[in-house]
This record gives C-alpha cells, structure tokens and sequence, in this order.
C-alpha cells in the first residue's frame, strides 16, 4: 500500500481518545454499542432493545458508579471502561470492565485506554492495591488488552461464574499498584 | 507419633454439647492463624458461635475422632451470578496435625457436599501462600492449583497474596493413590 504505514494512519484518525463521565445525553452514541450482540456476547448482559431500557441503566447504574467513564473519540463516547470497589477485607482490589463499539475493535484503542486507567486509578483510590480482570477463556481479544496494557495473567478459574446461563472459566489477570505503569 | 486409624474420622452437624472440643481448636492461635475467625476465648464465645454460626450454616460439619469434634469443614455458597461456586475451608486441632485428618475430612466432605448442592459445580478454596501445610492438604484431596492471586484482601491487617484451587464436580470421583 503506498502512502504512510497502517500504524501512522490509524493514529492519525483514532488519535483523539479521551476518558469523561457518561450521561444521560450519551444515550445515542451508547445505543450504539449497547444493542451489538457481538459486544454483548462476553458480557452477562443481553443486546440492549430500546432506548428506556439504556437511559435506566444510564442513571441507576451509570451515574452512582464509583469509577465509570466513557471511552470518547473526538469527544463522541464509543464504549466505556470502569472500576468496581470493594469493601471490608477486599477495599485492595478493585475489578476492571470494558466494552467498545464493535466498529473500533482491532485498533488498540481499548488497550490505551486500559492504560489510561492504569495511569490514574491508582493515584485517585490510594487504597487501591491491586487492579484485576476477569476474562472469559474464549475472548481472545481482551485477553490480548491486557496482556498488551501490562497485566499479569494468573491462572485460569474453572467454571468460575455463570454467564447467559452457562457456567464459564475465566483468566484471571492483575496489575499492582507497585507494577511498572504501562507506557501510553 | 501415634498412629490413628483414619477410619475413626467422621463429619457430621455441630452441636452445642461439643462446647468444650470447640474451643480446643477455636481457642488456639495455631489453628485460626489462617481463618478468618477471631481466636475464642471462652466457652459462652464457643457456644455463641455454635449457635449463631455453625448450626445455621449453608454447609459446615464437625470433623470428629471417634464423634468428638476436633475440627471443621466449611463451605459456603455464593449467591447470583456467582451461585455455581462455593468457598471451601477447614481446621484441625493442633494435637491431631499431623496424621492425614484433614486430608480424609476434605475428601469425604466434597462428595458429600456436591449430592447436597447440586447446583454448584466449583469448590474453591483461597490459601494463604504462607500456608504451606493447607496446600498440601488440599493438593492431596484433589484439588487442581490453579494460580496466586497477588495482593488479594486483606487478613487480619496484612495484604496477603492467596493461592487459589479449585475441584469441580465434575473432577469426582477422588480417585485414591
């Protein structure tokens, strides 16, 4: 292909990424992402079917999250990363989500934002010691995320939960908050 | 050391009367050093605990020599998305360390549990990466090693890293070496 490499040109086009709380607002750019089974298929929830539906899960779930951002590309959310918090004996970890439109995908534009996170979290939630994903031994691609975002996988959990009905084994990957960052 | 036949070994449900066997091992740092119970200290502590903890229970079972109890298994279950899999623990009292009892209670307590919750299908038990005794306990019972998670949770103030094992139901039968 002539012209420049495809790493220069996907920078250029996929170069304004940014992180910034959801809202109700974001209802069409989240539709998007939220009705594509192909995103919904590693997640416990079903392919979203109407605009109410998303708008109550923006305000019952969305906006009283301890940490949830939209991933934004020029500003336009598609698709979102957060950080749940525990409790108690647990207050050292905190589990990692994400989910990108499926026209993005195969762009490391995840993995950078898997390392914004990795960036930040730990600096705001200084109780945080310990930043863990759960990932579906059959999802390859995000498995791929975090090896790539510096994370350590630690095993396999068999049969660890039950996902649509089926029970799944998941890998189990960490990042410490004493870990080298990841270079964004 | 003595030698105990191991087929004196029993579980069954706690009860009150085993007030005093219970504090023997609940009220020694050795064995809750790795629990997450607070160490006893008396016997209204131990009934209380019968009462309140062991006989409403989801699953937990006296390990008794010759039906005195001289320690536990216990396994809790979680609930929703999670309710295929439940938390695996024990403890011996010290004078019995030693003779293969928790290996024999492990393994007849799984079976046992898997018949009457046929719903879960995974027995994890999170060790203490310290607790090098436990490991060799349940690796001998059959469960698989499946990782260490690092810095997990806290116990008892100290961030502490867990080895996790795990045996399914569809592991059985334990087959003996």
């Amino acid at each position: 292909m002539e012209g420049t490499s495809p790493v220069q040109s996907s920078k250029n086009e996929y170069s304004n990424l940014s992180l910034r709380l959801l809202d109700v607002s974001d209802i069409d750019d989240f539709m998007v992402w939220a009705t594509d089974e192909k995103v919904a298929r590693f997640c416990t929830w079903e392919p979203y079917t109407n605009k109410e539906d998303g708008l109550n899960f923006i305000k019952n779930t969305v906006l009283p999250h301890p940490w949830f951002r939209a991933i934004c590309l020029d500003n336009r959310p598609i698709g979102a990363i957060s950080v749940t918090s525990n409790s108690g004996n647990d207050r050292c970890r905190g589990e990692l989500g994400y989910v990108l439109a499926s026209k993005y995908w195969g762009k490391e534009i995840v993995t950078r934002a898997v390392k914004m996170v990795a960036n930040t979290i730990f600096e705001e939630w200084p109780h945080l010691e310990r930043l863990e994903a759960l990932v579906d031994v059959e999802n390859v691609g995000s498995q791929k995320v975090l090896e790539k975002a510096g994370f350590q996988r630690e095993g396999v959990l068999r049969k660890y939960f039950v996902q649509k009905g089926k029970s799944r084994d998941m890998v189990m990957f960490s990042l410490l908050s004493i870990d080298p960052r990841p270079q964004i | 050391m003595e030698k105990i036949d191991l087929s004196r070994i029993t579980l069954r449900p706690f009860k009150l009367e085993d007030a005093d066997d219970f504090l023997l091992f609940a009220g020694d740092d050795q064995v809750t050093r790795y629990l997450r119970w607070k160490t006893l200290t008396s016997k209204e502590e131990a009934l209380e605990h019968i009462k309140d903890v062991c006989i409403n229970h989801p699953w937990r079972r006296s390990i008794c020599i010759d039906d005195r109890s001289i320690g536990f298994v216990s396994i809790f279950p979680f609930s929703g998305d999670d309710r295929c899999r439940a938390n695996f623990g024990f403890g011996v009292a010290v004078k019995y360390w030693g003779h293969g009892i928790a290996t024999k209670a492990v393994k007849m307590a799984v079976p046992q549990f898997f018949v009457d919750f046929p719903h879960v299908v995974r027995l994890e038990a999170f060790v203490d990466v310290d607790n090098k005794a436990s490991q060799k306990v349940v690796e001998k019972a059959g469960f698989q090693k499946e990782g260490m998670l690092r810095k997990y949770a806290y116990h008892k103030g100290r961030l502490t890293d867990f080895v996790v094992y795990s045996f399914l139901s569809s592991d059985l039968p334990i087959v003996e070496a």
